[in-house]
């Protein structure tokens, strides 16, 4: 295992609301390294999104700290961490969010399109073919079924090469046999590209495949799994 | 990643919008856009084309494009300059001479011409009085062409000759038409037109003798103007330049309104574009939520994001913008080519210059429309990519109404360089925008618990409409916007055309009588009673001529080719009048209510407004004429407008009466004559020889011609504008269908049959429609008010009818939302659940 890719201290979250402030994560600490793998697991509610988005740096935590990559992203401003995002990170998300007016491979293309690569389509061409899909490049993101857009998605998550990939319910989706071939999938590349992978998912067998898992009950750590 | 370069952004921007172009989204803001150019791009050639070829009519009246007059011959350079531009040429020459024959005499009007003119208009003659007519042609070297008068007044016929100076000719057809007499019909006598071959045999034109000379152009409008210039520093000071515009007010007052007309219609055309483009643009930015949440997962900065969909709504504009612009130009070829028959053989291009405002028109409502609810893809946080509810902070209404209203004010003033008209619209508007949507809000709220046991078709219906009140009122607001313009439009045609055509009744005055000596003066008024009673007042007139302003000689104080100036260089006609005329309106001063004290200061005047302005006139002005050789000094009393067009007589200067007592006086007045009374004429014409009757009737034909064009124009640009608005209405509907669809399979889903979703479908779109209508109506009103008083100079009064436009909004809108939204009823229930 790599040096620390990773890490959030002492992180909170508190939003306003009707009935006063309420605390969504309390006091959460983890460190992950390069290659490693974590499963955030928990019921509905129990803050699992928010601390991914808080360790994406979509969101910023209202105490404690996120280090990515060895940045402070607390330190940072939006555009800050979105440059910090493009060279860092990749996505897998549960409803896939693929661009309906992009056809599969254009959407692999996109990231690497913003990165001004001129090697952008066979780049994408090669991952959509990693994955299973060189038969469907043309192919719009409505006439492609459930799990082979999240293929797409996946292929666009390795597309830019990013050194953690954050994958929330990958396969909240699919049916179980489909989710099954999903999170081989991704698990698969993890290995081959060392990527680092956090996940958050309900399903309690892909979690068990992640070397950590760390399980929140309403905004608190219950049950750390040390390395 | 690297900072994204511009060139690379613009190339990534391109991209998305060719994919996103196939995938069909961009499809209904570049269809809005594209109408919106093309509606204005269409109006905007039609007007100018339109405006240029009834510029040519007037040119009519002059028989040229410009002219070039004194009272001694050009100078050879200033034709050499004219011909080197490239211009056509012709001569005339004109002045008075007496016409002898043994039955007594006639001081006529000479006219020597050349065989090149009129360059504009053509001469019409006939073979004998009141034979008809026919166009063209001139009189050849050794004849003359004569009015009827002067055969009437001479007991001449066809065949005859006439010495005119020295020179014998040959009487060979009567003149019917001039085109350039019309524009100046006041101290005429009858026409004798001859060659200007003969005009040296005649001996009549010798150093001294008064003669006007009269080069007339032809030609291209850079030509001219370049001509123009050259030659308008180099005038000698009897001489003068006119052109069409100041060649006849009367046409210019018509002009005038129509011009205004066709640009308020551009600027109805340009408030459906800012609907169009901001119901679409809104689209455009809602749809782009997620791809820009996901964009800055991927690193995009919020500007390089905002920048993107930037960019390529700037590249769709801009394609949507050319193609809506050549669209237009293709549809006002159409319509000039419909209406071929009916409009003068030679109607100018018009220019790059509609196209070019047609496409700046459409940018620029891009701008101002699209770009609030762009901004807020911007704001769109990323972690929208995790939870779907989060959406953008919303801008600032200040922001989106303030840039809206910007780009229309901006756009509006351009196209009518009237602020008052452009404050009018953008006020009323406003005004209308906000206490109408917010009393349908209000309304929708009620309506909410009035609805609660109503049958499932209209809680359906309804339920649309509520569910998102504040979107049903912009909507019912956007819609009822498009209503209001066409209902602007019809009613501001239907009025302006009534206020032409009151203003030249079919019995406006068709004769001039000038010349009544006052001792003739009350038996021509008898004489004139028995066989029209359409008979304006006896008007003194006395020429004279203004010299000094508070005792500083006129021509230090006006500038050349002003008003002001061809004003003194000649003898006006003076009047005095107890009563204010028909027709005028005091601007500033007060009308005098007796006769002026003999004891006490200077007589009253009161001036003309526009020739005021130009001899900067204020009242209390002390004013000197030269009258028969008398100096007579007045006081500006007051200051009036005249209206032009009425065909009554008209003077610039009106004194106090008792004031102009002892001097050299005829009287004037205009009358009404029906068609074949003309013996009559003849009659009056030899029981009163030394009157002059002068008839307008050709002039009046030429008038009413142009108002027949400028209505049908007004008639054209208002189906524009319908079709414009209908298209907007299409496009508003599309912004509304993903949606539709979506629930519409879902009831499907659930059971519903096509004819409950028809059934709430077309009473929501209803109830929108008559919402709308309501709006419109009363927005109208409030618009004409304001326009009517401040820009069209017309009395408002109610109009009742427009209490029909909720009823024509529910149909119309009722109609157009069920059919514009089909789709949704026909789209299989299985596949949409499936997309969605």
């Amino acid at each position: 295992m790599g040096p620390s890719i990773l890490s959030a201290r002492n992180l909170s979250k508190v939003v306003p609301s009707a009935e006063g402030d309420l605390t969504i994560l309390h006091e959460l600490s983890l460190e992950l390294k390069q290659g490693d793998s974590l499963a955030i697991v928990g019921a509905s509610g129990s803050g699992k999104s928010t601390l991914l988005g808080l360790l994406a740096g979509l969101d910023l935590p209202s105490a404690g700290s996120v280090t990515l990559s060895g940045h402070d992203l607390g330190q940072l401003d939006e555009d800050q961490r979105a440059r910090i995002r493009a060279e860092h990170v990749g996505f897998v998300f549960q409803s896939f969010q693929l661009l309906d007016s992009l056809n599969a491979l254009e959407n692999v293309m996109l990231p690497l399109e913003l990165d001004g690569r001129r090697d952008a389509r066979e780049h994408a061409r090669s991952l959509l073919e990693r994955v299973g899909l060189g038969q469907r490049l043309s192919h719009s993101p409505r006439q492609l079924s459930g799990g082979e857009q999240q293929r797409v998605a996946i292929a666009r998550a390795f597309a830019a090469e990013p050194a953690v990939l954050f994958a929330d319910e990958p396969t909240g989706n699919l049916d179980s046999h489909t989710g099954e071939r999903i999170s081989d999938l991704l698990f698969d590349l993890n290995k081959e590209r060392g990527t680092t992978l956090v996940l958050v998912t309900h399903d309690e067998r892909l979690a068990q495949r992640c070397r950590r898992l760390i399980r929140l009950d309403a905004g608190h750590l219950v049950a750390p799994l040390e390395p | 990643m690297a900072r994204l370069p511009f060139i690379r952004l613009l190339a990534l921007a391109l991209r998305q919008l060719l994919r996103d172009a196939r995938a069909g989204e961009l499809r209904v803001l570049f269809f809005a856009l594209l109408v919106a150019v093309a509606a204005s791009t269409a109006i905007g050639y039609f007007g100018a084309r339109l405006n240029g070829a009834m510029l040519l009519r007037a040119t009519e009246f002059l028989g040229a494009d410009l002219v070039l007059q004194g009272s001694s011959p050009a100078q050879p350079e200033q034709i050499a300059k004219g011909t080197a531009a490239g211009l056509v040429h012709a001569q005339v020459v004109e002045f008075s001479s007496v016409i002898a024959t043994d039955n007594g005499i006639q001081l006529s009007s000479i006219k020597a011409a050349d065989s090149a003119y009129p360059l504009r208009g053509a001469l019409r003659s006939a073979a004998e009085p009141y034979a008809s007519e026919t166009s063209g042609g001139g009189p050849a070297p050794g004849e003359a062409w004569v009015e009827p008068r002067l055969l009437a007044a001479l007991d001449l016929k066809i065949g005859d000759s006439i010495d005119v100076g020295m020179k014998t000719v040959r009487l060979s057809r009567v003149l019917t038409y001039e085109p350039d007499r019309a524009g100046n019909f006041y101290s005429l006598t009858p026409r004798v037109l001859i060659n200007l071959a003969d005009l040296e045999a005649t001996g009549v034109v010798q150093p001294g003798s008064r003669v006007t000379y009269r080069d007339l152009w032809r030609g291209e409008p850079d030509a001219l103007a370049s001509y123009r210039d050259s030659v308008s520093t180099h005038l000698a000071p009897n001489q003068r330049l006119q052109d069409s515009r100041d060649g006849n007010r009367q046409i210019g007052g018509a002009l005038g309104k129509a011009e205004r007309y066709l640009n308020m219609a551009s600027l109805v055309a340009v408030l459906l574009a800012g609907v169009a483009v901001a119901l679409s643009a809104s689209r455009f930015a809602t749809r782009r939520f997620d791809a820009s949440a996901l964009l800055r997962c991927l690193g995009l900065s919020r500007r390089q994001a905002l920048g993107l969909f930037c960019l390529q709504l700037a590249i769709l504009g801009s394609l949507a913008a050319l193609g809506g612009a050549l669209l237009g130009w293709l549809a006002q070829l159409g319509l000039f080519k419909l209406l071929q028959g009916l409009m003068p053989t030679q109607i100018p291009a018009g220019g790059l210059a509609p196209a070019l405002a047609g496409i700046a028109t459409g940018l620029v409502a891009l701008a101002g429309f699209a770009l609030p609810p762009l901004a807020a893809l911007g704001r769109v946080p990323p972690l929208r990519v995790l939870r779907r509810d989060l959406l953008p902070v919303p801008p600032s209404s200040w922001l989106v109404y303030g840039a809206a209203l910007l780009a229309l004010g901006l756009i509006m003033w351009r196209l009518s360089l009237d602020l008052l008209l452009t404050f009018a619209l953008l006020g009323g508007g406003l005004v209308a925008a906000v206490l109408l949507g917010g009393l349908l809000l209000l309304g929708l709220r009620s309506l909410r618990r009035l609805l609660a046991g109503s049958p499932l078709a209209w809680r359906l219906g309804l339920g649309q409409l509520l569910r998102h009140p504040l979107a049903a009122a912009g909507q019912s607001l956007a819609f009822g916007l498009i209503l209001l313009a066409m209902a602007l439009i019809a009613l501001l045609r239907a009025e302006l055309l009534d206020t032409w055509q009151n203003q030249l009744p079919k019995d406006a005055p068709n004769y001039f009588a000038l010349n009544i000596l006052p001792d003739d003066k009350n038996t021509f008024a008898e004489r004139l009673n028995e066989f029209s009673a359409e008979a304006a007042p006896l008007y003194p007139v006395i020429p004279g001529r203004l010299t000094e302003i508070n005792g500083q000689a006129v021509q230090q104080i006006v500038s050349k080719e002003s008003t002001g100036d061809r004003a003194v260089q000649r003898d006006l006609s003076l009047t005095w009048a107890a009563d204010l005329p028909q027709g005028n309106a005091l601007t500033e001063g007060q009308w005098w209510l007796r006769e002026p004290a003999a004891d006490t200061h200077l007589p009253g005047v009161s001036v003309e407004t526009e020739l005021a302005q130009s001899l900067k006139l204020k009242l209390g002005d002390q004013l000197t004429f030269s009258i028969g050789g008398e100096q007579r000094k007045a006081v500006v009393s007051s200051l009036r407008t005249v209206n032009w067009d009425s065909f009554q007589p008209n003077f610039y200067m009106i004194f106090q009466p008792g004031t102009l007592q002892g001097l050299p006086t005829t009287y004037l007045t205009s009358f009404f004559l029906a068609p074949g009374h003309d013996q009559q004429v003849v009659a009056l014409s030899r029981a009163f020889p030394a009157v002059t009757l002068l008839q307008v009737d050709a002039l009046l034909a030429q008038l009413r011609s142009i108002l027949a064009q400028v209505t049908l124009a007004v008639e054209y640009v208002l189906l524009f504008v319908l079709a414009a608005g209908l298209a907007v209405l299409f496009a508003g509907l599309q912004a509304t269908l993903d949606e539709r669809i979506r629930q519409g399979a879902l009831l499907r889903a659930l059971g519903a049959g096509r004819s409950l979703l028809i059934k709430a479908r077309r009473i929501e779109f209803g109830l929108l429609g008559a919402a709308s209508g309501l709006l419109a109506a009363i927005g109208c009103e409030l618009i004409t008010l304001l326009l009517y008083r401040y820009a069209f100079d017309l009395s408002w009064s109610p109009h009742p009818w427009l209490l029909l436009l909720p009823v024509i909004g529910a149909l119309l809108i009722g109609g157009a939302g069920v059919f514009g939204t089909r789709r949704a009823l026909n789209a299989s229930p299985l596949k949409v659940l499936r997309e969605s």
